[in-house]
């Protein structure tokens, strides 16, 4: 047989199969899930990997990022609620210890964190104002749409700027062109020099990055917020109030290079772990992250492998099952081609392309299967998922070749018949 | 002689297994000179389905010699068989053997989709074979929407069309009323008069006797070879 001749025999085939179309489908049941499963597969993987590079990146690989926690509340405190003061989390101290027992550190990158009131004339709405250095929202990709991010300038001269998050200026409701307004913060007027996009950050993410759901975010320079607010926050919760104070809110520490965060993370926990007793503290290292999520994501693979390989190997039995049962209805019609001077392997080949044909269509559909199932799992589960074009060629070209396979037998016992009984054959 | 399309000589065919064979053809010689026009008949069973299996190269004999043109095929592998059927044999069944999910045009191009010949080529051989048998206006029917004589026209052509040496029909007209088979057989006497040899099983008395040659059939053997000299050597011219 010819390759020219390859094609001619495909819409053959397909002409076959479309007299039978109820019972191509049926047939093609098996490869259209399989191939539905690596499409979600290999999209979901490739989403997963690029969500989890994101929030890496996001994050920095190479940082260590410490949250101060409240710890576990003890008590004791029944009596003494009026006054009491709760006094937990990183210290200055602790700062400068850790540069000195760690040598891979590169850098440390304090956070001062108070939650405070806005207004915009009669306007109010409660933030959280992030007291950052100036490297912090590039370190970190916050994005500055409009205006500019504080300078090193800003930081020296506790310059009362701030860079404010696009919804709050919305949720305060100005109208005009936010960048040079003043607000007042916590009792202090401050210049909106930057406005940030709002953007949709992962619970982790959010949870690192000290980030609160329910508050809107300010970001001030870190001198200025210490030098303004101070380390003490006051939070009202169900008619009581809260202090607490906080030296360092987070740490930022950036280790000397990605292969010395594991090192450093050590060093740095094992020095936290003797200086805080009470676990006051959390440690975050976005390395890490990835790592679990490649374990989350092997199971997930294992699991979509599994339904690819069952449904494949079940879809490829149905088609040879068909192919068997469509090779006795047309053995007469073998008969009369082997009679007109097909050979064996024109035959073969005829009935090969056939089932190639049933191969690319179910891949065809589990293509289509696929991209559905996928909507509906990032409709319901929001992991991301990414659908490279290739994919489609991967699907079809093993649906294809599960088909070929599952073809082979009975096209060769086709081939096999000999000519006369085949012509007898009723 | 050396211008016969057919020589076989002492041709057995064996059915069943070595212990128990059961014999259909019993050293059958016959010659076929080009051009001739030879009936085949005798008794259902005699052996003339057998006979031209082997002739279309279908089947092998047991024993024997098949020289087609000169060439023994009787020991050729199944691949050059197959191509000797394609490109030098033409058959035509009894009960047509059209393919029926296939057009008339497509029927017919089968044997030259099987020579390689390429599809624009295809398409115009066969139209203008389909033209000459009479079915021009049913090239896109399907078998289905055509009579039985129309079918046996289209199974001619089909045998025709990739200009075999040999041209074997098993009881064309088996199937066929009176009127399609007389159709049938003009189209066969009219290949004849253009110089094809053309092997021709019949039951019926009345076409073997308008052939020029009929060779009569009983158990296994030839009982019987006559030419009628006459019409035998104006075929042959
Ligand atoms: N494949 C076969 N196996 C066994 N017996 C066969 C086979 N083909 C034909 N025969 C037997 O050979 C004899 C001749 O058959 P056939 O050539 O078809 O006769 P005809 O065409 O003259 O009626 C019959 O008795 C038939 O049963
Ligand atoms: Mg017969």
């Amino acid at each position: 047989m010819q390759i020219s001749a390859l094609p001619e025999v495909f819409v053959l085939g397909l002409s076959n199969l479309r007299r039978n179309m109820l019972r191509s489908l049926l047939t093609m049941l098996g490869m259209i899930f399989g191939v539905g499963s690596v499409i979600a597969m290999l999209s979901v993987g490739a989403g997963a990997r690029h969500a989890i590079l994101e929030r890496i990146g996001q994050l920095g690989i190479q940082n260590i990022i410490v949250n101060s926690v409240k710890p576990p509340q003890e008590k004791k405190s029944q009596g003494m609620e009026e006054n009491w003061i709760d006094r937990y989390g990183l210290t200055f101290d602790d700062e400068a210890m850790l540069r000195e027992v760690c040598p891979t550190i590169e850098r440390v990158f304090p956070v001062n964190l108070v939650r405070k009131p806005v207004w915009f004339g009669s306007s109010r709405v409660d933030a959280s104002v992030l007291g950052v250095t100036p490297e912090h929202l590039e370190m970190f990709r916050l994005r500055v749409g409009r205006g500019r991010a504080f300078t090193e300038l800003d930081a020296q001269s506790d310059a009362k700027v701030c860079v404010v998050r696009k919804s709050l200026v919305r949720e305060l409701g100005v109208l005009r062109d936010p960048l040079g307004l003043t607000l007042r913060i916590g009792g202090y007027s401050f210049e909106v020099i930057g406005v940030l996009e709002d953007e949709q950050f992962e619970s982790h993410t959010r949870k690192a990055l000290a980030l609160d759901d329910r508050a809107h975010e300010v970001y001030v320079p870190y001198s200025t917020s210490m030098r303004t607010f101070g380390i003490a926050t006051f939070v009202q919760r169900a008619g009581s109030e809260e202090r607490s104070v906080v030296e360092l809110d987070q740490l930022i520490v950036m280790a000397a290079s990605p292969d010395l965060v594991y090192t450093t993370a050590r060093i740095l926990s094992a020095a936290l772990a003797r200086a805080h007793p009470r676990k006051d503290y959390e440690i975050v290292i976005p390395l890490e992250l990835l790592e679990q999520s490649e374990k989350t994501q092997a199971v997930f693979n294992v699991v979509m492998v599994l339904i690819a390989a069952i449904s494949l190997v079940v879809g490829g039995i149905g088609i040879a099952n068909i192919m068997l049962a469509t090779i006795t209805e047309r053995t007469r019609e073998i008969g009369v081609r082997r009679a007109l001077g097909a050979t064996r392997s024109d035959i073969t080949v005829q009935f090969l392309t056939e089932t190639a044909a049933i191969g690319l269509i179910g891949g065809i559909f589990g293509c289509a299967f696929g991209f559905a199932v996928l909507r509906i799992l990032v409709a319901f589960t929001g992991w991301t998922a990414i659908v490279e074009p290739h994919y489609f060629a991967i699907s079809l070209v093993i649906s294809a070749g599960v088909a070929v396979l599952s073809g082979i037998y009975p096209a060769r016992r086709a081939a096999r018949l000999d000519p006369i009984t085949s012509l007898r054959y009723e | 002689m050396s211008d016969s399309v057919v020589a076989i000589e002492g041709v057995e065919k064996q059915y069943g297994t070595a212990e128990t064979p059961v014999c259909v053809l019993k050293g059958v010689d016959l010659q076929i000179p080009r051009g001739d026009f030879a009936a085949v008949v005798g008794a259902s069973g005699s052996g003339k389905t057998t006979l031209m299996n082997i002739l279309g190269c279908l089947d092998r004999p047991t024993r024997g010699t098949y020289r087609l043109e000169g060439e023994d095929v009787s020991r050729l592998s199944d691949a050059a068989l197959s191509r000797v059927r394609n490109r030098r044999i033409g058959f035509v069944f009894q009960s047509f053997n059209l393919i029926a999910q296939l057009t008339v045009v497509e029927n017919v191009e089968v044997p030259l989709f099987y020579a390689r010949v390429p599809r624009r080529e295809r398409r115009r051989r066969v139209e203008a074979l389909l033209e000459a048998v009479g079915l021009s206006h049913r090239l896109h029917h399907h078998p289905t929407q055509l009579s039985g004589g129309e079918c046996q026209r289209v199974a001619v052509a089909r045998a025709l069309v990739n200009e075999p040496v040999l041209l074997l029909a098993d009881e064309p007209t088996g199937n066929l009323d009176s009127h399609n088979g007389a159709e049938v057989m003009k189209l066969f006497h009219l290949l004849h008069g253009q110089g094809r040899t053309i092997v021709l099983v019949t039951h019926n008395p009345e076409i073997a006797a308008a052939l020029p040659r009929v060779i009569e059939m009983r158990d296994g053997s030839i009982l019987r070879d006559h030419a009628k000299t006459t019409v035998a050597a104006a075929g042959g011219a």
